[in-house]
């Protein structure tokens, strides 16, 4: 039902169908009440308290939940009989068309936001922009608090001494780092143990993966480095090659580049070493190892490309004594040949990788960062002047608007006081700006109380405040030069210079931030990062494909806010993107090398969108199997904005050993179904899931669960029946309303840093709707956001005593 | 050292110790006692373990002395006199709040006795934590007031049980009604917690003026923020007092560092982070509590093995299988096994625990000895989420009531009446914690 109907129906005063508010009491008397009465309350419903038209009002939030059943069609429940299609039709109306006129009479309020604290993406960002160094400082800080799904709700970040503590020493760490240079560190180790993955030999080595970087022995490992400097990487191997083999050809890169190579000419890669030095910058890298073009090389037997020209090696003899020969071969060659045997296994592998480091580090701080702080050169030790510039300079940046002369002047006090301790002026500089980097204007985003009248509380925000809105919002970082200049002309709050910087910062680089913290949490990318799927079922699952997976959704979400496509592009699509390492875990062909390209989907069983990207269908599935309750949920409260109610206590779980060998996962949900009072949420949730059965859980494509070809047929709660995830998806994107309400509300959450309010329907309805106008833009959900009063205003003080608030 | 660059060191502020340094003795049992209390003093430690655990395999069949160490509790036996097994206690909060979520109420309300309020929004509630009552009571007495470390990552994302806050399974103690206390994940920031990141070869003269810097920032951010705080809005107002307030704590830290001559070096190197094999983490978390009650840097510790709902693995001893949906084994006899095999690999890494409390003198006698150790979970049988019938033990002689027994406790008792006498042991002279109706009597 398209909101536009509601225009048509008003418009017809005396249809003869429209059901007025007592009529639908008589419906719901006549269709409900047996289990939604005082009594019964069937799911905490009660309907029999409502007996007039004020119960429309009051009760906004039952009757909310009533259409939604109503309208997915999961009410009346299966199995009790359906009221006339047009009497049906004509209650789900009046409902529609009661609720936009309650709605018409809502004002938009700002609601209330107590000042928000920086969150720690916020912090690492906001000191990366501001200083020029990239430490990440704010990852020893304590979990940030979330609500209603985000961790940049104003009420729920709180400060404590633990993380004040932490301020200053981050503050400390990361002036001295911009002002001094990184500090000198001793060299240390880390050591990373690979997993045991063993390969086989492929079934055919046509187009195989020369880089060796998805197959089973290669070994990826994420790593941050602290300071650009070089570091030693020594590599332990382990595994085999068949005597007669070309010597293994090893490979190492760093984000997918190749930076080493070297070549380990063994039968007994067990133990066998390899150590080089490389420079490295700082910050978070993949280290990934691999063996490049492992299946050349081989002896002829094996049939494989290129085949090792290589006579056979003298072979000692396996049994019995050594000969003389034999010992001599064993002093030229040592533990790189197996001694028990002729060596015919391809099991080369990874074993481990230390690294050791720093060596050579930079020390000197980078000259940018000297520059954007000095921006006067002292003329003397004790130049208060320069010095008061200096500082000036930096709270107004930190601070994001004009710093005051009486904000400044204390910070000078620490550059006395260094001087007088016989300290540096860089130093009392130093410790200035450490005092403004744990003051309250630059940790939290300060909004002035502004005077209200009654009636009108909701007073527009400054141009300062609303830039910093809009960085955090759009970027999760401080505004930038650009931003802060219209701000400072007063021009922000003009409707074509916003919505002009709205689409300037939304092509920026910049707006990942919105990605991976609005996208990481709504869409719990943030797990990705720490799910450990079974590594004996899924022994393909390692650093290098997590990464990968997670690229492919931010890129892929990226790519709708900078191209401004539709937003049902994420219930479906003919595109993604990947790289080689996922285009053969997919198995999408010609896709090479490590970049990341858009390859068009539509040929392909598992198509585009969200439902088909590995990163939704890991974080939405078991470390050792798919759960369709687990997707099927996930699908109900993201996309089809109707959130099962929590299970009831006491559910016993699924046999594990069972599915794949004597059951389908479809049979032993069949308990689901069996059970009236499972079967409720069930009817909606499993089917769901069911049709992403052919994604394992990791998303791999497949059409065998263990000895039962997959049955990915299922159907949405209000019957419309499908067969795999195509199929489901195409469905979706038919009937896009729910998906836009929950993003839209979702969006505006993560905008305003608190929860919905009643107020705040008006607003959600005026972007749904220019959304459905205009092809589902994305622009329009920003916008629209960017738009509102409660983005652009916040609660003022009263000014006049005694009067009336509601 | 080198003078010439002494400035790009790290800077430390006094907070982090200052005066000679003394080694701390490990194994030397010459060496005096670190308290600054005439006898020593008692700690109390709390480690807790989600998700239930197979109570055939934990209870023993006997009351009283000399009972057989079950299949879970045998890697403990060596420390029989040590421990008593505490059976039949209840979480009683847990079972008043309606509906589900059972693993946000388990820990939410169990060391509170306070019923936890069911909300994912900022307006978390429940009690303040017997372990915080505790603290609070020597605040005084240690740099660190309490520590509260993880063996979980929490950096999850979503709801986190049916209706409650992730805080509250993440967390198992509550300062206050309001305030959940976020535990710390990695050793490293628990190392620096407790020692600071300086640079030991600060000279003492840089290192006072670093002291002095800081003080100076702390006061110049108070006096500013004070007069921000006059224009503001009410509810801005409390954000910024608890900031404030997060000031002074800081600033008591440095003064009560200053009183304290004694520098406390480190006796293990700086922890790089989080180890990789699980048995490692949660042995070196067992080590900085060790280390931080042996230098009286704190007296209070709690500690959450895995949060409650946790989908840890274990391959390491043959369970690849979450740990959650393992728990719901639906009276399956490979799954029960599992999860025995899971609970046995965490009495023993307990054991761990007490074998180094026990080699670790202290006073008259062992830290072991002056300390009273809770372990066990607010879940008895995971599989039907049971709050009754606790499993729980007590490790340590802090209240000089002995070991060696196993007390059946009468149906219904709350877990808080042990939960009063643990805090009576500790030297903490109250008379009821949460819901409880009395001490529940671990002397003989």
């Amino acid at each position: 039902m398209s909101q536009r109907s509601l225009f048509v129906l008003s418009a017809l005063v005396a249809a003869p169908c429209l059901a007025a508010g007592p009529d639908v009491l008589a419906f719901v008397n006549a269709n409900c009440l047996m289990c939604h009465s005082a009594a019964v309350r069937s799911g905490d419903v009660d309907l029999e308290a409502f007996k007039d038209k004020q119960g429309f009002v009051d009760g906004r939030e039952t009757w909310e939940r009533v259409l939604t059943k109503l309208k997915a069609g999961e009410m009346p429940p299966p199995g009790i009989p359906r009221p006339p299609a047009a009497e049906f039709d004509a209650v789900v109306n009046w409902l529609q068309s009661e609720f936009a006129r309650q709605d018409l009479a809502i004002q938009p309020q700002a609601g209330a936001v107590p000042v928000r604290r920086l969150n720690r993406a916020e912090y690492n960002n906001t000191i990366r922009d501001l200083l020029g160094v990239d430490l990440h400082p704010a990852d020893n800080f304590p979990q940030d608090n979330a609500a209603f799904g985000f961790d940049n709700n104003g009420d729920a970040l709180r400060v404590s001494p633990v993380l004040l503590d932490k301020y200053l020493d981050a503050a400390e760490h990361v002036v001295r780092t911009a002002i001094f240079g990184p500090e000198q560190m001793k060299p240390s180790m880390v050591h990373y143990a690979s997993p045991v993955r063993i390969q086989t030999l492929p079934k055919s080595f046509d187009n195989y993966d020369l880089t060796g970087l998805s197959a089973l022995s290669s070994f990826h490992v994420e790593h941050r480095f602290p300071v650009e400097a070089e570091y030693s990487f020594h590599l332990v191997l382990n595994g085999h090659r068949p005597n007669q083999s070309e010597p293994a050809h090893l490979g190492f890169w760093v984000d997918g580049v190749l930076v080493h190579e070297a070549y380990v000419d063994a039968t007994d890669l067990e133990g066998q070493t390899h150590e080089f030095r490389t420079r490295i910058t700082a910050g978070d890298h993949l280290l990934s190892a691999s063996y490049i073009k492992q299946f050349d090389g081989l002896p002829p037997s094996y049939k494989g490309p290129n085949p090792s020209t290589r006579p056979p090696a003298p072979l000692i003899s396996t049994r019995g004594a050594f000969s003389e020969k034999d010992l001599e071969t064993i002093r030229k060659l040592g533990t790189t040949i197996k001694l028990d045997r002729v060596e015919t296994r391809v099991d080369n592998r990874f074993e481990a990788i230390d690294i050791g480091g720093p060596f050579d580090q930079v020390t000197k701080p980078a000259p940018e960062n000297l520059r954007r702080i000095f921006i006067c050169k002292p003329a003397s030790k004790d130049d208060m002047v320069c010095a008061r510039t200096i500082i000036a300079n930096f709270a107004t940046r930190a601070f994001r608007r004009p710093a005051t002369r009486a904000e400044v002047d204390p910070f000078l006090n620490m550059v006395t006081l260094a001087r007088k301790q016989g300290d540096s002026f860089e130093e009392g500089i130093a410790s200035a700006l450490e005092a403004v980097l744990v003051a309250p204007p630059f940790l939290f985003r300060m909004e002035k109380d502004r005077p209200a009248t009654p009636g009108h509380t909701s007073v527009p925000v400054g141009d300062y405040e609303l830039a910093s809105r809009l960085s955090y919002f759009l970027w999760s970082t401080m505004p930038d030069a650009e931003l802060l200049r219209v701000a400072a002309a007063g021009q922000l709050h003009v409707p074509v210079v916003l919505n002009a910087q709205v689409r300037r910062m939304l092509k920026d680089p910049r707006s990942n931030g919105l990605v991976e913290n609005f996208g990481g949490q709504w869409l719990q990318l943030k797990n990705v990062d720490v799910v450990k799927p079974d590594p004996e079922r899924f022994p393909e699952f390692d650093e290098s494909l997590r990464q990968s997976m997670r690229k492919e959704t931010e890129l892929f979400f990226g790519n709708i806010i900078r191209e401004d496509r539709s937003v049902l592009d994420f219930l479906n699509a003919d595109y993604t993107f990947m790289n080689e390492r996922l285009a053969r875990f997919y198995g999408i062909p010609n896709v090479a090398g490590p970049e990341f390209r858009k390859v068009d989907m539509s040929a392909t069983t598992r198509g585009g969108g969200l439902l088909a990207q590995s990163s939704v269908l890991t974080v939405s599935s078991y470390a050792t199997r798919t759960s369709p309750v687990l997707r099927g949920k996930w699908v109900l409260e993201n996309i089809l904005n109707a959130p099962p109610p929590p299970p009831p206590p006491n559910v016993p779980a699924l046999d594990d050993t069972k599915i794949g060998a004597s059951m389908t996962i479809k049979q032993q949900m069949e308990a689901h179904r069996g059970n009236p009072v499972c079967a409720s949420c069930h009817a909606k949730m499993d089917p769901l899931g069911f049709g992403l059965e052919n994604l394992n859980a990791i998303g791999e494509w497949r059409d065998v669960d263990g000895k039962f070809p997959v049955d990915s047929s299922g159907a949405l709660p209000d019957g419309r029946a499908f067969h795999g995830p195509v199929e489901l998806k195409k469905i979706l994107r038919t009937t896009p309303d729910a998906f836009v309400q929950s993003l839209t509300e979702k969006m505006l959450t993560y905008a305003l840093g608190r929860g919905i309010e009643r107020s705040d329907r008006p607003v959600l309805t005026a972007i749904e709707r220019k959304m459905e106008s205009d092809d589902y833009r994305c622009s329009d959900l920003i916008l629209g956001i960017v738009d509102s009063v409660p983005f652009q205003t916040r609660e003022g003080k009263l000014v006049d005593k005694g009067a009336v608030r509601p | 050292m080198n003078f010439v660059t002494r400035k790009q060191m790290s800077r430390r502020t006094l907070l982090r110790g200052a005066g000679t340094a003394i080694a701390l003795p490990l194994l030397d049992a010459m060496f005096p006692a670190l308290s600054r209390a005439a006898t020593p003093a008692r700690r109390l430690s709390v480690v807790y373990v989600p998700n239930g655990i197979i109570m055939k395999d934990w209870t023993p069949a006997a009351t009283g002395q000399g009972f057989e160490f079950t299949r879970i509790l045998k890697p403990l036996e060596p420390f029989r006199e040590d421990i008593t097994i505490v059976s039949g206690l209840a979480s009683r909060a847990s079972l008043a709040v309606p509906g589900g979520g059972d693993h946000a109420k388990a820990t939410g309300s169990f060391l509170s006795g306070v019923a936890p309020k069911r909300t994912v929004g900022a307006d978390v509630h429940a009690g303040v934590t017997f372990d915080q009552i505790a603290a609070k009571h020597v605040a005084d007495s240690t740099r660190v007031p309490s520590l509260q470390l993880s063996c979980e990552d929490p950096r999850m994302v979503g709801n986190c049980d049916t209706g409650f806050s992730c805080a509250y399974t993440n967390c198992l103690s509550w300062k206050d009604a309001d305030t959940p206390m976020p535990p710390e994940v990695n050793p490293r920031s628990v190392f620096e917690r407790l020692f600071g990141s300086l640079d030991p070869s600060l000279d003492p003269a840089t290192r006072a003026r670093r002291a002095l810097y800081r003080k100076s920032i702390l006061d110049l951010t108070q006096e500013n923020t004070r007069q921000l705080e006059a224009n503001l809005g009410a509810s801005d107002k409390r954000k910024v007092d608890e900031y404030l307030s997060s000031i002074r704590d800081v600033e008591k830290q440095i003064s009560d560092a200053e009183k304290d001559t004694r520098k406390i070096v480190a006796p293990i190197d700086k922890p790089s982070g989080i180890p990789f094999e699980f048995a490692d983490y949660l042995k070196l978390m067992y080590d900085l509590q060790v280390i931080a009650m042996q230098s009286d840097l704190t007296r209070v510790t709690t500690l959450l093995v895995g949060r409650e709902g946790s989908v840890r693995t274990y391959p390491e001893i043959a369970v690849p299988d979450p740990h959650h949906p393992l728990t719901h084994h639906r009276n399956n006899p490979d799954f029960i096994e599992k999860v025995s095999k899971v609970n046995v690999y965490h009495t023993q890494l307990f054991a761990y625990y007490l074998g180094k409390l026990k080699a670790t003198p202290d006073g008259d006698g062992s830290l072991l000895d002056h300390s009273s150790i809770l372990y066990g979970s607010a879940l008895s049988d995971g599989n039907v989420h049971s709050h009754v019938n606790l499993p729980l033990l007590v490790a340590g002689n802090a209240g000089g009531h002995g070991g060696g027994r196993h007390l059946m406790a009468p149906k219904e008792t709350p877990a808080t009446n042990l939960f009063l006498t643990l805090m009576n042991n500790v030297g903490v002279n109250e008379d009821k914690v949460g819901d409880s109706t009395g001490r529940f009597e671990l002397a003989a």
